[in-house]
């Protein structure tokens, strides 16, 4: 790694820590999205009662098995890859890797950040049809991975999804 | 998070998000979503608060049914530990 890109990933990962001290940072993080400022919104129509609903959870929190791959946190620009999930995995096999940041919390409980217990016992009580397979990332992606998790990743995940019958996404930040 | 949130909507499929930056979400416009102004990190809220992690799971969950624009940010104000939760009795909705 260069000298460069160790300055960015110290700047990306003091950027993280600062963002909800200073909006101002937000604000000009946000306008990385300009690109796609003026587009239009989709929306689609949830039919179903949630008790039939079958469900899965996104988070942008950077959690895997302990058997994946970690994210690459080498990358200052970020990593838009994803993990897929299974429902019934249980916490202890799962772990977050990311260093944008503190995630002691959520890994002391990971309903927090990533509510895999409690979507299981919705479903066991029939509050929800089902959980399905659920999905992480990583947050803090810029360009040019921006492209990638928008024409790539995103769109298979969004595949995944269909052909698992989901009817609803609930997505969770870091 | 929010732009993961649109591909999936564009493929049918309602989504909800929960934002703890409004500055971000007004930028990026995500389908729907649920602010909450709380620590990073905790988006359902504290370890081991279980009707406070419910709440914010139904109130998001409900967001599918309620919302009838694109790129509405709800606002219930829950501040932080500085509430009485009190887990949902009911989850019946749509």
């Amino acid at each position: 790694m260069s000298d460069y890109d160790r300055l960015r990933q110290r700047m990306g990962r003091a950027v993280g820590q600062l963002f909800s001290q200073l909006p101002e940072l937000a604000r000009v993080w946000g306008q990385l999205f300009d690109a796609i400022e003026g587009a239009p919104v989709p929306l689609a129509r949830l039919a179903k009662p949630l008790h039939q609903c079958r469900l899965a959870f996104i988070t942008t929190g950077g959690v895997h098995l302990r058997s994946q791959p970690p994210f690459d946190m080498n990358d200052s620009r970020g990593d838009p890859s994803y993990r897929a999930i299974p429902a019934d995995t249980p916490a202890e096999a799962l772990t977050i890797t990311h260093d944008y940041y503190d995630h002691s919390d959520a890994e002391r409980d990971l309903n927090i950040l990533f509510p895999l217990e409690l979507g299981r016992e919705l479903a066991a009580r029939g509050a929800i049809g089902g959980l399905g397979t659920c999905y992480s990332f990583m947050g803090h992606i810029e360009p040019p991975h921006v492209t990638t998790l928008l024409q790539q990743t995103a769109p298979a995940v969004a595949v995944q999804l269909r052909q698992e019958q989901i009817d609803a996404v609930l997505l969770t930040p870091a | 998070m929010g732009l993961i949130a649109r591909v999936i909507e564009a493929a049918g499929i309602p989504t909800v998000c929960v934002i703890g930056l409004r500055e971000i979400a007004e930028r990026v416009r995500p389908p729907r979503a649920v602010h909450l102004k709380w620590p990073f990190g905790h988006p359902l809220g504290e370890p081991g608060n279980r009707a406070q992690q419910l709440c914010v799971l139904y109130i998001a969950l409900q967001a599918l049914y309620t919302v009838q624009e694109s790129g509405t940010i709800l606002d219930p104000g829950w501040r932080w530990r500085r509430e009485e939760y009190e887990e949902p009795d009911t989850w019946v909705m749509g």
